[in-house]
């Protein structure tokens, strides 16, 4: 039943051997060296801090939104890093490999990088940025910010919320280790067909991407259900629908399309693994299987995930704008339903992604104008900042910056992405640098939209503001670098270059390609200033504590509770009467109202069961990358008992008693940067006081 | 959090289950098995097995729907019911877009199995001389 594999391979080790390990690759040498390093620095630092206890009990097996999000966005900053030394090694190489007389380095016949490793470099940097480093980020920020914004205690499943947490982080780790264990896949991000298939791509790196992606499929369509369920009946008293902070509903739209596409990838990859597994013929040429049933069952995916990455960052914008305008956001209606309206018109616009691809002038006109469609809804949401920012009283803070600027790309990008709607011109550009320079637009309008929300909401979840001053340095480097990459690579595309090229057969296009090194230098620099910006906010952090409101013009419901957030959210579930709840209470003279009593609090449980499930799922993918067969058993096995023993565990939550809320209260209020209060509670979370 | 109670049986939804899961998973692996057995057994033409197919994952689907996810127009269960309308866009353009680029697709490119034959000789008289 199993397909047959050609070289070694043992019971006890599967394909894995001693000449899998890359030892005489300097490259991954020196990564794996640093790698190790950092961790021996981490570890000990812990130890020397004495924070094994903190570590285990307060992150690694918590339920908390806030820090399963915190949790979510480091794995996707770590993951950005490494996505971002591919992007160097790839732009690097580009420029050292032009023309027939470029000099070869590392047995590399031009440049430094063979085109084996070139290929998995590129492969490595899509899977990485979109799955485990913008889907990550995004993913962590709404975890945070949702339950707040409708006055929730958590989210509608806290456990599943964990568990999604730990499959993401497994998938990110699986990416890590075929640095080290193997190889990566080199059959692009999107797997081209039928170079992902087993005849052609005979070694693990496939396997590699293929379980990765799984794992971290899989960990998001639980996220989105977990966040549905949470938007639709955790809502406070009075939350109305016509009340819900906008970028609730950008979460909603990007969640709907998660629940309803992620399933998609799921099963399209599980088809991939049984023709690679057990030698089904979905995806090959002939025996009954069809290349193009693969292109088109991804990307319709695919074409949504764009989507799902692109709603949340529209939602951050949406929530800057009017806080930094001083006037609540224009057009609130019109926003909600060019959310649902992406979300709705994502179905129908994937076959775009394969214009080129022999389908029917008919089918390519149809895709043509549904994918120009997006840009009605898109239009009204710019429309609307526009309005919004119209005679209000504009202060550029360092959040409104990032906003700002990422409108600039909304526009480059969506004008550009309007030039490939049209079939006839994607004939031209298909598979060239100007789409590579498209697509990055977009991405980098939702990098944008991160850094303006991870400045936004900093002091709300670690009670002080990020320091403004290299905080500004790191926006202009970074806007900087940017424009010094891109502007080459559109008019690289635009001369008809090539995607995912190891050599540059054309010396005229080595200019442009050292003035993308240039740009990625800057890039490199302006992340000197963004750890420069994090130390010393950090180091300044009692300068710059952050009361309630720490913008002073909020508008929503987060805003209401303290800085840092406790883990219990709101003393008391707030009443809402406004839209724009907190500028509502404001405006009312009601914002510093005490409550009369308080109630108990109903809370979640700690557990370390999604940790393991987590840890059991990276041991279960090592096993099927590298054909382990007892180790898949073994995993296997654990996976499906933890599970069954879990459903019996009936001590999952607690009640925090009122008196005791009242006293945490009561410490948070009048000691501002006081001690440490929930130490003596049962099974208390310290609610993040001292900032880290 | 709803206070809600921890022991899974004193659920509603699963006292009035009854043992409609156990016929939902029994049911559902006879039809898999029921798949599985007419493809490896070539039963039929492909057009006749595609169409045995989607039948099948039609009645799989019902089966869901009814015996796991409860679904019914009683008077708790029908706005659950009616959130299948999500359905219809969805299934309109994936499977009704995906079928027509894939009737598109074969007229232009599947056209091996009559002029490959007469033109194999041809191409191998080349070749050869």
């Amino acid at each position: 039943m199993l397909v047959h594999i050609d070289g070694p391979w043992s019971p006890l080790l599967g394909r894995l051997a001693l000449s899998e390990i890359p030892y005489t690759n300097p490259i991954l040498v020196g990564t794996f060296i640093f790698a190790s390093l950092l961790a021996v620095v981490l570890v000990g630092l812990v130890s020397y801090l004495g924070l094994w206890r903190t570590l285990w009990r307060d992150w690694l097996t918590s339920v908390d939104h806030k820090k399963i999000g915190i949790m979510y966005i480091l794995i996707g900053l770590v993951m950005l890093f490494r996505g971002f030394i591919d992007a160097v090694m790839m732009r690097t190489q580009q420029a050292l490999a032009v023309g027939p007389h470029s000099p070869g380095y590392l047995n590399s016949l031009h440049g430094y990088l063979t085109p084996y490793h070139f290929g998995q470099i590129y492969t490595a940097h899509g899977t990485i940025m979109i799955l485990f480093a913008a889907t990550p980020l995004l993913v962590g920020i709404m975890n945070i910010l949702v339950p707040l914004q409708i006055g929730a205690r958590d989210m509608a499943y806290p456990y599943l919320n964990a568990v999604s947490l730990w499959l993401t982080a497994a998938g990110a780790a699986l990416v890590m280790a075929s640095l080290f264990v193997g190889n990566f896949a080199h059959a692009g991000w999107f797997g081209i067909v039928p170079v992902m298939e087993l005849p052609y791509s005979p070694g693990v790196g496939v396997d590699y991407w293929m379980w990765a992606f799984q794992l971290s499929s899989i960990g998001t369509t639980l996220g989105g259900i977990n966040l549905l369920a949470t938007i639709v009946k955790m809502r406070a008293p009075g939350m109305t629908w016509g009340r819900l902070p906008i970028f609730t509903w950008a979460s909603l739209s990007a969640n709907l399309i998660s629940l309803t596409t992620f399933p998609v990838l799921s099963v399209t990859l599980a088809l991939l693994a049984l023709d690679r597994y057990v030698g089904t013929h979905f995806y090959t040429a002939g025996l009954g299987g069809n290349l193009m049933l693969y292109n088109d069952l991804f990307w319709i995916w695919g074409h949504p995930e764009v989507y799902f990455v692109i709603l949340p960052a529209f939602g951050m914008i949406s929530e800057i704008i009017p806080t930094f305008s001083e006037k609540p956001l224009f057009g609130y209606l019109g926003m909600v339903l060019a959310s649902l309206g992406i979300a709705g018109v994502s179905w129908g616009v994937w076959l775009h992604h394969f214009f080129t691809m022999a389908a029917a002038p008919a089918v390519n006109a149809f895709f043509s104008i549904t994918t120009m469609a997006v840009g009605i809804p898109t239009g009204v949401k710019v429309f609307n900042w526009a309005f919004t920012m119209f005679r209000g009283r504009l202060r550029f803070e360092l959040p409104m910056m990032w906003a700002v600027a990422a409108l600039f790309f909304l526009l480059v990008g969506g004008l550009t992405g309007m030039m490939n709607a049209f079939a006839t011109n994607d004939y031209m550009v298909h598979n060239s640098v100007f789409v590579v320079a498209h697509f990055h637009m977009m991405l980098l309008l939702i990098v944008y939209a991160i850094f303006g929300g991870v400045n936004y909401w900093f002091p709300k979840v670690f009670g002080f503001r990020l320091e403004q001053r290299f905080g500004k340095w790191f926006f202009w480097l970074f806007t900087a670098g940017t424009a010094t990459v891109f502007i080459p690579m559109f008019a690289l595309g635009f001369m008809g270059m090539t995607r995912r090229l190891d050599y540059v057969p054309f010396p005229q296009w080595g200019p442009f390609l050292d003035a993308e090194v240039v740009g990625i230098a800057i890039y490199v620099l302006s992340a000197v200033f963004l750890v420069a910006q994090l130390y010393v906010s950090f180091r300044d952090r009692a300068a710059n504590r952050a009361g309630l409101d720490a913008w002073e013009t909020s508008r929503s419901l987060e805003w209401m509770t303290h800085s840092p957030v406790p883990f219990y959210n709101f003393a008391v579930t707030p009443q809402v009467h406004a839209r724009d709840e907190r500028a509502w209470r404001v405006e009312h003279g009601v914002d510093g109202l005490r409550p009369e009593r308080y109630e108990d609090i109903h809370m979640p449980r700690n557990t370390a069961v999604p940790l393991w499930l987590g840890a059991l799922s990276f041991g279960l993918a090592f096993g099927l990358v590298w054909r382990i067969w007892w180790l898949v058993e073994v995993c296997s096995a654990a996976i499906l008992a933890l599970i069954v023993i879990r459903s019996f565990d009936h001590d999952t939550d607690y009640t925090i008693p009122a008196k005791d809320v009242e006293r945490m209260e009561r410490a948070i209020r009048d000691v501002p940067s006081g001690r440490r209060v929930s130490g003596d509670l049962p099974d208390g979370v310290p609610a993040l006081r001292e900032g880290l | 959090m709803t206070h809600t109670t921890d022991n899974a049986w004193q659920h509603p939804e699963v006292q009035l289950a009854g043992g409609g899961y156990v016929v939902a998973y029994v049911v559902g692996l006879a039809l898999m098995g029921l798949a599985l057995w007419l493809v490896r057994g070539h039963v039929g033409s492909p057009l006749d097995l595609g169409i045995a197919m989607a039948a099948i994952a039609a009645v799989a689907a019902i089966v869901q729907c009814v015996l796991l996810l409860h679904m019914n127009i009683s008077e708790t269960q029908i706005w659950h019911t009616v959130a299948l309308v999500l359905f219809i866009p969805l299934f309109i353009l994936a499977l009704g877009l995906s079928s027509w680029m894939f009737h598109g697709l074969y007229r232009r490119t599947m056209m091996m199995t009559v002029p490959h034959a007469a033109a194999a000789p041809t191409q191998a008289a080349k070749t050869g001389g």
